[in-house]
């Protein structure tokens, strides 16, 4: 049987080392996943996942280079159903019946309607119908159209690039490729329509 | 008399006991067997619950603890009362609760059996159950406040089992048994007691998601609740004894009793007094969850009659035995601990659980209320509690009164 | 009087010296010992009767299943085993061919969530994409996914409308998604009492669904409705179910289990998107790695106006929500 004395020291001992023990793991310096992020600065190379296929054959290297070097964009000219437009543009006058209709006749524009209403040839080059013009007269490919939406739309064409603004396709490892502008946005009518959502969240029953 | 081995006199324990245990009037007979029946509707409701999973009872992923649940709680809570008769008992060595604290030890160990079985019945799988078993499973201690339960109820059952056996086997042998060696384990018991429902309640303090729980007084409320409800059901008990067996408790039993509930009732009270203060004074985003209780939220307000009538209840229960106009007239006292019991086990239980869970951390509210299911499970658990604390306290009573009796005073 | 003693018995002994031919008890209890045997005997032959538990070879596999230990502590062979054991249950059960993967984390990885509040519109295909690749119970409508319409002066997906269901997106409204957070200091981790819910090193956070043993704590604990249980036995029409599985992500769960969004651990492993961002017509969803230092969700982090769901619970979730 210990002594009361030893018994008081003993349990004052014990006390002590849990308060120090707990004071100190409190305060210790405990790292969340924001200062992780911080000290995250050595490069990830995103080659590394064999898993991730090589790049779809229907993208191009981007004119702009990203936070990351090089990346990918969709190409829009092989979408776009009656491309070249200079099978029919060509300098000289259309010899088809209603043929605006028949080409054109799918496309409504209506676009920046309360800032700066455009036109045909805000965007298309008059005299190379292949090919988009921005307003200082350099010429832009379709499959860039980054470089002439830019103009207005600076803001998101600064997170296209980085990557906040548009869409990764499908793989967020290997070579990044992104969509353009125009797979998403309607260049003639960009405002995207209401629609009804894919499903929906059934109430609980009480 | 002819010196018997220990093995022998182990096994004629046993078979005494249950020989006390089996035996009775017709009244008893009856009694056991209507028992029987609501167990055997339990267990039916419950292979109903086996065979179409949880999807039976009206649980959701909103309101993901209910019925059971808060059955649990509160039993635990009853179980943790025994400490009431244990402590002045053994340690202010008080004759009179001497007198009764095997019963308030049954009690316990029954309200344990009942809570534990509550858990099980709740658990998705409990064939996986060996899971949480350390070295065969994994043991999440000390993270997970629900190791921690687990450990402390099943050593709180274990003491509650051990220390009344060995006290009643010294007794049936007519030997008075060794203080030294059930004292160490009744000190600790003590601080056990206060420890499980401490550690009940820190499982919903110890939650950040819910607002409602998240608040330091749930440990002191639990105990304080605990406390009331506890010594009530045993003074219900003690009534029940005095008027159906030759076991005779006195008249200044049920006043310290009744002494006990009052002071543990009126803490209760001025706790949920502060609770409400809190809520409502300056009601926030997370008073919704008191307003829900108390008021109705968006239309849902299956709640409100329930929790005044606790709270009436409670007050009124309070009053009758504070005041005590009958004098510890059990004509007066009985409905009285009865009120108190029932209004603490609403307010502890379902509205303590769903109102936590309500609103959902998405903002969205529900209704709850228990299916037939779980009624009937409830039911079948109350059963088997019964069950076990009269299996155990007919022989228990029938060995003290022998050896009270056979004593030389 | 006991209740178990028999007058009839005594009286016997006494009258006739006879032995006592004890008909009450021991007769009862011979019957009783009798129609314990023929029962178990039926039980168990009933039992292994094909339909009622599955042929045997189910029984074997689930028998086998049943003793699995932990996924964390499992070694190579026994993840190969269990894997297999699934797949050919799978086989059985349902007539499915699935393939599951045990893919470990990719070193260097922590996966991070950009949610761009400005661009949802709520016409919630990252749900209904989710619900196919996460092969979800459509009887409960599972959905690991909530949309919510939102009301300007509204912060958070608490405060919003999450059932709504009409044309979208509605003037003067605007959309916020909830899901798990994958939290860095999760609260769930630290409620399961048998450690099945746990941390990946690659940040996600994810549920051995045959170690749980469903007791929804974890689902008390997690402050962003991160989690779903199982309330009954999920159904997937067979013709839906994603083959492409990983065992701590879209193979099948069972009744009585715990289940959450994985960030498509299944998809994200092999380096594709999770199916929620991929599926986002809008391009408000952005995953990534938030050690890569070039990564398009650090872009988001440095260059955005960037918060966390109830930041003040100190749960360090991995889910930023950003305007443009």
């Amino acid at each position: 049987m210990k002594t009361p004395k030893q018994k008081k020291y003993g349990l004052a001992t014990v006390l002590g080392l849990i308060v120090i023990l707990t004071g100190w793991n409190a305060y210790s310096e405990k790292s969340g996943v924001v200062q992780t992020i911080k000290n995250a600065a050595a490069p990830f190379d995103n080659g590394s996942v064999e898993s991730v296929p090589p790049a779809p054959e229907d993208t191009v290297l981007a004119q702009v280079r990203y936070q990351g070097g090089v990346f990918r964009v969709e190409t829009r000219k092989d979408k776009v159903k009656r491309f070249q437009c200079s099978q029919c543009h060509n300098n000289q006058p259309v010899a088809i019946a209603n043929a605006v209709e028949t080409a054109h006749g799918d496309i409504t524009l209506n676009h920046g309607y309360k800032v700066k209403q455009l036109a045909c040839f805000t965007c298309h080059d008059k005299d190379n119908r292949d090919v988009l013009i921005t307003e200082k007269g350099t010429k832009v490919d379709m499959d860039h159209s980054y470089q002439l939406c830019g103009q207005c739309h600076f803001r998101q064409k600064k997170d296209w690039i980085g990557g906040a603004h548009g869409k990764r396709v499908s793989w967020w490892a290997g070579e990044r490729v992104v969509k353009n502008c125009a797979s998403c946005h309607d260049p003639h009518a960009p405002r995207f329509e209401k629609r009804w959502p894919k499903t929906y969240s059934r109430p609980f029953t009480e | 008399m002819t010196q018997k081995s220990s093995v022998r006199q182990m096994i004629g324990f046993i078979t005494d006991v249950t020989r006390w245990s089996l035996s009775g009037g017709i009244g008893y007979q009856l009694f056991l067997c209507l028992l029987v029946v609501f167990m055997m509707l339990g267990v039916f409701a419950y292979l109903v619950q086996w065979k179409l999973g949880l999807a039976v009872t009206h649980m959701s992923d909103i309101v993901s603890w209910g019925f059971y649940i808060a059955n649990f709680t509160f039993l635990v809570g009853v179980a943790a009362a025994a400490v009431m008769l244990i402590l002045p008992s053994y340690i202010f060595k008080d004759k009179d609760f001497h007198h009764v604290v095997i019963i308030g030890e049954v009690v316990a160990i029954g309200a344990l059996v009942m809570s534990m079985t509550f858990v099980f019945v709740d658990l998705g799988r409990p064939l996986q159950g060996w899971h949480i078993l350390p070295i065969i499973g994994l043991f999440n201690w000390p993270s997970s406040l629900l190791t921690w339960d687990i450990l402390v109820l099943n050593v709180y059952l274990v003491l509650n089992m051990s220390i009344p056996a060995y006290i009643l086997y010294c007794h049936y042998n007519n030997t008075e048994p060794d203080p030294r060696k059930y004292r160490p384990f009744v000190f600790i018991s003590i601080f056990w007691a206060f420890g499980i429902h401490l550690i009940t309640a820190f499982l919903y303090e110890g939650l950040p998601a819910r607002p409602f729980w998240n608040n330091p007084l749930m440990g002191p409320r639990f105990l304080a609740s605990a406390f009331a409800a506890g010594p009530a059901l045993i003074t219900v008990l003690l009534v029940i004894i005095h008027n159906t067996t030759v076991f005779k408790i006195p008249k200044q039993t049920f006043n310290k009793l009744r002494l006990i509930i009052v002071i543990s009732a009126i803490i209760n009270l001025i706790m949920l007094f502060s609770e409400v203060f809190k809520e409502f004074y300056f009601p926030t985003h997370h008073s919704l969850s008191a307003e829900y209780l108390y008021f109705g939220l968006d239309g849902h307000n299956s709640l409100v009659p329930w929790i005044w009538t606790a709270i009436s209840i409670n007050i009124i229960g309070t009053l009758l035995l504070a005041f005590n106009p009958g004098k510890n007239r059990p004509l007066l006292l009985l409905p009285a601990c009865i009120l108190l019991f029932v209004g603490i086990w609403i307010e502890k239980g379902i509205g303590l659980i769903v109102p936590g869970l309500v609103p959902s951390p998405l903002g969205e509210v529900v209704s709850y209320a228990p299916s037939w299911v779980e009624i009937s499970i409830a039911l079948g658990i109350l059963a088997l509690g019964m069950f076990v604390v009269t299996m155990l306290l007919k022989p228990a009573l029938i060995i003290e009164h022998r050896f009270k009796s056979e004593k030389p005073s | 009087m006991g209740f178990l003693k028999n007058k009839s018995c005594r009286q016997q002994i006494t009258d006739e010296h006879r032995p006592c031919q004890d008909s009450g008890r021991r007769e009862f209890l011979k019957k009783a010992v009798k129609a314990a045997a023929i029962g178990g005997t039926a039980v168990v032959t009933g039992c292994q009767a094909p339909g009622l538990l599955g042929s045997k070879e189910e029984f074997a596999l689930q028998f086998q299943e049943y003793f699995k230990a932990h996924y964390r502590l499992m070694t190579e062979k026994e993840r190969d085993a269990t894997i297999n054991r699934l797949e050919r249950l799978a086989k059985l059960q349902k007539n499915v061919d699935v393939q599951i993967s045990s893919k470990e984390a990719m070193p260097g990885v922590l996966f991070g969530y950009g949610f761009n509040v400005t661009r949802c519109e709520g016409y919630m295909e990252c749900v209904s994409a989710c619900v196919r690749e996460n092969n979800l119970d459509r009887k409960s409508n599972t959905q690991y996914i909530r949309i919510f319409e939102m009301e300007p002066g509204q912060m958070t997906p608490d405060a919003g409308k999450g059932k709504f269901f009409n044309e979208v997106p509605v003037d003067g409204r605007f959309y916020m998604g909830a899901q798990c957070n994958h939290c860095d200091n999760a609260p769930c981790i630290k409620a399961c009492p048998t450690k099945a819910t746990y941390k990946e090193p690659d940040g996600i956070v994810v549920v051995d669904y045959d170690w749980c043993i469903g007791c929804r704590y974890c689902m008390a604990a997690c402050p962003y409705y991160g989690r779903r249980f199982n309330w009954n036995e999920p159904v997937v029409p067979v013709k839906e179910i994603t083959k492409k599985q990983h065992y701590l992500g879209n193979r099948q769960r069972r009744r009585g289990q715990m289940e959450k969004c994985t960030f498509c651990v299944q998809r994200t492993r092999e380096g594709r998107l999770p199916a929620c961002a991929e599926a986002c017509p809008t391009g408000a969803r952005i995953f990534g790695n938030l050690l890569d230092p070039k990564s398009e969700i650090r872009f988001v982090l440095e260059n955005k106006k960037v918060f966390r769901w109830k930041e003040e619970l100190g749960t360090d979730p991995k889910f930023w929500y950003f305007i443009d």
